[in-house]
């Protein structure tokens, strides 16, 4: 608004003049909010008593804020509020599932008779992250947070991609190290065994899912191939396409049980 | 650095707060109390909750400035100011109808929902200026509550110490009245 | 200036906040709330009854953390049972849990501020709101100190900053005078009939003083069920001197109570 009210507009605003009709003040405060010069033109013009309380409230601060804790400052080092939860919850996680991923690529360096130890558990790798991830252990807040709109499905998938984001290069690296491991059976097992963590996480909650598939996995899987000393038919370079299916149905899945998240039974 | 302050605008002395600056939050208070305060009494005829209500905003000022500040949030210091004072405001009007008696338990008031249509223009520019000498006083409180000071539909409840469904149909009904006299 | 919306000014046509019909709430296995009919509407309604009665598995379910196992749930005159999409309603609510977690190292601030922000709150108003709500429970002294240093009380009240953060319609609150000093709960009382003026208020307390003093509506619930519903001045005027309590409203209570029983045990 490049037009200044007159002077007489304001004095005549400033002193509460009951004749000053509605559109003028209307177009005056408009004016006053975005117009400094105005606003100072408005200070001159102020009523005896305006003044007086305004003094008084001065005073009053002064006292108030002598008496209170200096305004802290903003701390420019610490990452956002929004992604500190993270930071505290899930790295203690995922920095453990690198560590163990490292152990089993050397362990397969030292004892090259045995399977590859590396793609045994990289199906497991990013479930320990994603529990704590969406878990009553990991977040204190749990309850808090589930009540609120931004809950959901697309928080859970936010956390995971996270996670991922961490695992993933890990599982691709380690995979790359060691001769011979597709990376491919390294990748695309673990994405199932994420998303199957999921979705069965919004029926039972999604630590007790992730824990449950640990243990399925290293019964049915793990044990009897170090007893064998072969690796099982799943994890033969042809299995790769049954796995990128398996992950697509199962994210599918996991779409049509997203109201669940909601609640705090995938918790 | 007195020269500094004279030519800072508010949102510099806002950062300055931000920072602690104890000066930039005087230079603050000398340059906008008046405004907000001609700005309230227009709307709270008690000079004792005016004066509340200047005093807990511009310690939230001081208080929160640092968040304020720091978060790069976009809109103009004053226009924050005012957003501050008007639920502080809002909140007074609550302790004074709290003291007044104790609220009964009533449900809301049951009415059959007219329909409506269009969503009315945040800039109204001068005509919708001129227009609203046209509106009956009760529209007109109702629409500068709504959308000059940008109170909620409840707040201005609380305000104005109508329900608030008759806080909705002034407004549905100054904005047919608004459309006939701008046509 | 703002906006107004179409939808904004719309009449409410839906009678009360809080509507529940034949409600069933499971806890575990076992149906904590069963059968319960309730309505709230503006004001502060203190939830009483014993250990076990049902109290925090209904408070879950207010705040839609818990899907209800049967009957009807409408909040605000949008259902919230069954498949409903939550995340309008829950923009207008506020919640404390009986426990609420915490991360100890963010401070009053940081802590209200991030609950604003899952309340999808407009980022530029949180900054001012998040102080606000600070103002009200009386902890502008210790905004910026981190919650591991505060004592039960201070938590508690950071607790009720985050929940009235987004000026809640309905505002449920779940033993939240626990760890309060005498002092404090006077202050807090007050706030809660300042928010009651326009929202609907519900307290689940175990202190029938408390509900008394600041409450404009007694609920008291029995077994996963609404027993009784009145005015505070009601219910001191259930009981007599033959039932047990130390002041009119804790006879009144336990007048309730042993009827109800008898009535149950029939």
């Amino acid at each position: 608004m490049t037009t200044h009210p007159t002077l007489a507009a304001i004095d005549r605003y400033a002193a509460a003049d009951p004749g000053l009709d509605e559109a003028t003040v209307w177009s005056l405060e408009v004016h006053l909010e975005e117009c400094a010069d105005c606003r100072a033109r408005l200070a001159g013009g102020t009523t005896d008593g305006s003044r007086a309380l305004i003094d008084r409230v001065a005073q009053e601060l002064d006292r108030e804020i002598a008496a209170g804790p200096a305004p802290a400052r903003r701390r420019w080092f610490r990452p956002a509020v929004r992604h500190r939860w993270a930071v505290a919850a899930l790295l203690p996680w995922v920095s453990m599932t690198i560590s163990v991923l490292a152990a089993a690529a050397l362990l397969g360096h030292w004892m090259p008779s045995l399977p590859s130890f590396v793609l045994l558990v990289a199906p497991l790798a990013p479930l320990p992250g994603v529990a704590a991830a969406w878990s009553r252990r990991a977040d204190p807040a749990w309850e808090l947070i589930a009540g609120t709109p931004a809950a959901g499905l697309t928080m859970v998938l936010r956390r995971t991609a996270a996670v991922l984001a961490l695992v993933i290069p890990a599982l691709a690296v380690t995979g790359m190290a060691g001769a011979g491991t597709p990376t491919a059976l390294m990748l695309l097992p673990s994405l199932a065994f994420t998303a199957a963590t999921l979705l069965l996480g919004s029926l039972i909650g999604v630590r007790r899912a992730a824990l449950g598939l640990m243990g399925v996995w290293t019964a049915a899987v793990v044990a009897p191939s170090l007893a064998v000393a072969e690796l099982p038919v799943v994890l033969e370079p042809a299995s790769a396409g049954v796995w990128a299916a398996v992950t697509a149905v199962l994210a599918a899945l996991i779409f049509l049980r997203a109201d669940s998240f909601r609640r705090l039974t995938s918790y | 650095m007195k020269r500094s302050l004279d030519a800072a605008d508010e949102r510099e002395l806002v950062r300055r707060v931000a920072r602690g600056d104890r000066r930039a939050f005087d230079e603050l208070y000398r340059r906008t109390a008046p405004w907000l305060e001609t700005r309230l009494r227009r709307r709270c005829a008690d000079p004792d909750m005016v004066a509340d209500v200047l005093q807990e905003t511009y310690l939230a000022v001081w208080r929160a400035a640092a968040s304020f500040a720091g978060d790069e949030v976009k809109g103009s210091a004053v226009g924050w100011l005012w957003t501050i004072a008007a639920h502080r405001l809002v909140d007074a009007f609550r302790r004074r109808a709290r003291q007044a008696e104790l609220p009964a338990v009533h449900p809301h008031e049951t009415f059959v929902p007219a329909a409506e249509d269009e969503v009315m223009a945040a800039r109204v520019g001068q005509e919708l200026e001129q227009a609203l000498s046209v509106l009956p006083p009760e529209a007109r409180e109702v629409l500068r509550a709504t959308v000059l000071d940008g109170f909620s539909i409840r707040e201005t409840s609380v305000l104005l110490g109508v329900p608030e469904n008759t806080v909705k149909s002034r407004i549905r009904r100054a904005r047919i009245a608004l459309r006939e006299a701008l046509s | 200036m703002r906006a107004v919306s179409e939808a904004e000014t719309a009449t409410t046509i839906h009678p009360w906040a809080v509507q529940a019909e034949a409600l069933q709430v499971k806890a575990g296995r076992h149906l904590a709330v069963d059968g319960l009919d309730l309505a709230l509407g503006t004001g502060v309604h203190g939830l009483l009854g014993p250990n076990g009665a049902g109290k925090t598995t209904l408070m879950r379910a207010l705040a839609t953390v818990l899907k209800p196992a049967g009957g009807q749930l409408t909040l605000l005159g949008q259902p919230v049972d069954g498949r409903a999409d939550l995340r309008s309603v829950r923009r207008a609510l506020g919640y404390l849990p009986q426990h609420f977690g915490f991360y100890p190292r963010f401070t009053v601030r940081e802590f209200v501020s991030y609950m604003a922000w899952l309340k999808e709150m407009p980022k530029a108003a949180i900054p001012a709101a998040t102080q606000r709500a600070i103002d009200r429970v009386g902890l502008a002294a210790k905004a910026d100190a981190r919650l591991k240093t505060l004592s039960g009380g201070m938590l508690r009240r950071a607790g009720i900053a985050q929940a009235i953060v987004n000026d809640p319609q309905v505002l449920l609150l779940d033993e939240p005078t626990v760890g309060l000093d005498p002092e404090q709960r006077l202050d807090f009382r007050e706030l809660l009939r300042d928010i009651g003026t326009d929202a609907c208020v519900l307290v689940s307390t175990h202190l029938v003083e408390d509900v008394a003093a600041a409450c404009t509506e007694v609920v008291l619930v029995n077994e996963g069920r609404l027993v009784w519903q009145g005015t505070p001045t009601q219910l001191t005027a259930q009981g007599d001197a033959s039932h047990a309590g130390d002041s009119a409203a804790e006879r009144g209570y336990s007048a309730i109570l042993r009827r109800s029983r008898a009535e149950a045990a029939r």
